[in-house]
């Protein structure tokens, strides 16, 4: 097997090629030790591409940096990719003479030279590549151009045969003591190959940026893209085709099982319907969600705009210790924690990837409001609005002071210095987006997937099941696990087994709370829910649900994407601060209550 | 004086980088080195970070870290 190393400054078309040249041949999963994504893909069964994390530099310690270094240095790799901007190529050749103290075959990637021709940039690739001694490809990424001859090269081996000759040029003619005395190097090379026939004038990237950051119409732009983003998501096209797909399973596929299991047992029956497919069914229900959610995600991040949000976020956001790039995955985190959590994998630190993964499910999610409208038209009838923009506001007033928290206790390693590359606006790639979007959508199904598909076994079992068999749901194993558990909420006012046993499903997924109080309280929750909460019994129980660990979706996501230390942590430490502030709500609203 | 103290349009050549030696590094493998030509483009609306130009490409780094790009000869 012939394995290439995909390599290259961030935003010169890696992935775009990656894509190209892999199609949907792709592995995704985490370096291991670190969360930064691994990708491999295969061209055909003898060449393995492996993409790695875009770089400047291979010494600035970075962990993508020691990555790329310790992949290079593993003696696994037989060619190196080095994919370039043809119209940047002073600061892309940085990384290439890096390269070459490999000693690994390079093959030089120059991307984008139509822009580059633009630009009134023409390099002659043949001088270039003698003064490199580097085998030069000239491509065009976005169009397809050029890939094929990649792919040749590398099926057919044409490569190391062609090296052969000149291997001797690889050896290292080429070690410099400085960064100024590489560029000039690097000047010294380009002054032989390339020639520039016209001076830049104002880009479309320089008058996009007039208006996209603008003093007064930056944050409002900002503002309407992501409600744009949310009713896309969530109002036009990823809910509506999650409730196709919910009513597909609930209309369509559980009548005709129930057809198919009509001579089966009782309890088999309900264990497939019932269990697996209520609870395995209820996750992948959400996959439109998340896809639609990457869809956009992938677009903002494609088309350059996403630098900028962090840009612009950056000095609000430092406040809690973190950069400006954390900003978008909390603001996904409202719509749902998981995409939130599995979009921390774009942030360069690993610091900040842990830390906003961990606030993150302080951001009420979508799956939250039904409980909140269901207890709020019960008990604070004409109110609802007003007890629902608390709740999520409370979610985000903490998400702050557990941030300052965090960063001067667990994170209290100093702050990464923040560089970020604004690159110029470009018109995401069809492929590219779709290739993104499904990769997400496919490891959610994967993992979370399989998780649920057990536990919702687990589930079903202790609902249905006592030590005598099976049983009514209020002799069940699962209402006394909640007598067990009640004792916690009585600090809190709401210890009714039905409640604790809803919270406790409630890790199913938060809308679960719902559906558990409708099945165990049997009847009319805006009739019944007043009997058995007090107004302020029912606020200390929202806060409850608005702080608890989100679901098992996301302790499932945490897991994969850091670790099961972390997802333990972050259950912990949710599970505390929920009881705490809760307690803190209840005692506190019945003090004021006694004393006016 | 350093690139912080530059105003909006402004140019200046980079004559060393101090501080922080992760960002130092950085700063110059992305070619802010000795000579080079650095622009301020245009401040964060809320007023940090900055949007540096050097080599062709934007970069936005935060005040506090633009301090430590010591600059001279402004243009």
């Amino acid at each position: 097997m012939t394995t290439a190393a995909l390599i290259g400054n961030p935003n010169v078309g890696k992935t775009t090629l990656f894509n190209l040249l892999t199609g949907l041949n792709q592995h995704v999963g985490n370096w291991p030790g670190v969360t930064v994504e691994k990708k491999e893909g295969f061209i055909n069964d003898n060449v393995k591409i492996v993409d790695l994390p875009g770089i400047y530099a291979m010494d600035t310690y970075s962990n993508e940096e020691k990555i790329s270094k310790s992949f290079l240095e593993s003696g696994h790799v037989d060619f190196i990719l080095n994919i370039v901007d043809a119209s940047n190529l002073k600061r892309n050749l940085y990384l290439t003479m890096q390269l070459k103290e490999f000693n690994i075959p390079i093959i030089l990637i120059l991307n984008m030279v139509d822009v580059a021709e633009k630009k009134g940039i023409k390099i002659d690739y043949v001088e270039l590549s003698k003064l490199l001694s580097v085998m030069v490809v000239p491509i065009v990424a976005s169009k397809g151009k050029g890939v094929d001859e990649i792919k040749e090269l590398l099926v057919n081996d044409i490569f190391s045969k062609a090296i052969n000759d000149n291997e001797n040029h690889y050896r290292d003619d080429t070690r410099f003591k400085s960064e100024a005395e590489t560029y000039k190097y690097i000047e010294g090379i380009l002054s032989q190959c390339v020639t520039y026939t016209s001076e830049n004038t104002v880009t479309i990237t320089e008058r996009l940026d007039k208006i996209l950051i603008n003093k007064f119409l930056a944050y409002p732009i900002f503002i309407a893209i992501i409600y744009l983003i949310f009713q896309f998501t969530f109002s036009w096209v990823g809910q509506p085709l999650a409730d196709l797909l919910d009513s597909f399973v609930n209309v369509w596929f559980v009548p005709h099982v129930n057809i198919l299991l009509s001579g089966a047992n009782g309890w088999f029956k309900s264990l497939i319907v019932d269990g697996i497919i209520g609870g395995v069914g209820s996750v992948i229900v959400f996959l439109p969600v998340i896809l639609a959610l990457f869809l956009c995600i992938s677009f903002l991040e494609d088309s350059g705009y996403m630098a900028r949000v962090a840009f612009l976020m950056d000095k609000i956001i430092r406040k809690m210790g973190l950069s400006g790039k954390a900003f978008i995955p909390l603001i996904i985190g409202f719509g749902c924690n998981v995409p939130g959590v599995m979009s921390t994998r774009t942030l360069e630190s690993e610091k900040d990837r842990k830390m906003t993964a961990l606030l993150l499910p302080l951001m009420s999610c979508n799956a939250r409001l039904p409980i909140y409208l269901v207890m709020a038209g019960a008990l604070f009838k004409g109110h609802e609005a007003l007890v629902v923009a608390s709740l999520y506001a409370l979610g985000v007033i903490m998400a702050f002071f557990v941030g300052i928290l965090f960063k001067n206790t667990i994170f209290k390693k100093d702050d990464e210095p923040f560089i970020i590359e604004l690159p110029e606006y470009k018109l995401p790639e069809l492929k590219s987006l779709a290739v993104h979007t499904w990769e997400k959508g496919k490891g959610f199904l994967k993992k979370a997937g399989t998780i649920i598909f057990s536990v919702s076994i687990i589930v079903w079992i202790l609902s249905n099941f006592n030590f005598s068999g099976m049983t009514e749901i209020d002799k069940s194993f699962i209402a006394y696990i909640g007598r067990f558990i009640s004792p916690i909420f009585i600090p809190l006012g709401f210890a009714s087994w039905q409640n604790s046993v809803s919270l406790l499903t409630g890790i199913m997924a938060k809308e679960v709370v719902v559906g558990t109080m409708g099945v165990i309280y049997g009847g009319n929750l805006t009739k019944i829910l007043p009997t058995v909460f007090t107004p302020i019994s029912a606020i200390s129980f929202l806060v409850f649900v608005l702080l608890y660990t989100p679901c098992i979706s996301l302790i499932a996501t945490m897991k994969k994407e850091y670790g099961g230390k972390m997802a333990a942590f972050s259950v912990a430490y949710q599970l505390v601060l929920a009881w705490v502030v809760s307690f803190i709500v209840y005692n506190g609203g019945n003090l004021i209550l006694r004393i006016f | 004086m350093s690139v912080y103290d530059l105003r909006p349009g402004q140019t200046a050549l980079v004559s060393g980088i101090l501080g922080d030696e992760k960002l130092a590094k950085r700063l110059r493998a992305l070619g802010a080195n000795e000579g080079v030509k650095v622009k301020v483009k245009s401040f964060a609306p809320l007023g940090d970070p900055i949007i540096i130009n050097f080599m062709g490409f934007d970069l936005a780094i935060r005040k506090r870290d633009a301090k430590n790009i010591v600059v001279k000869d402004v243009i």
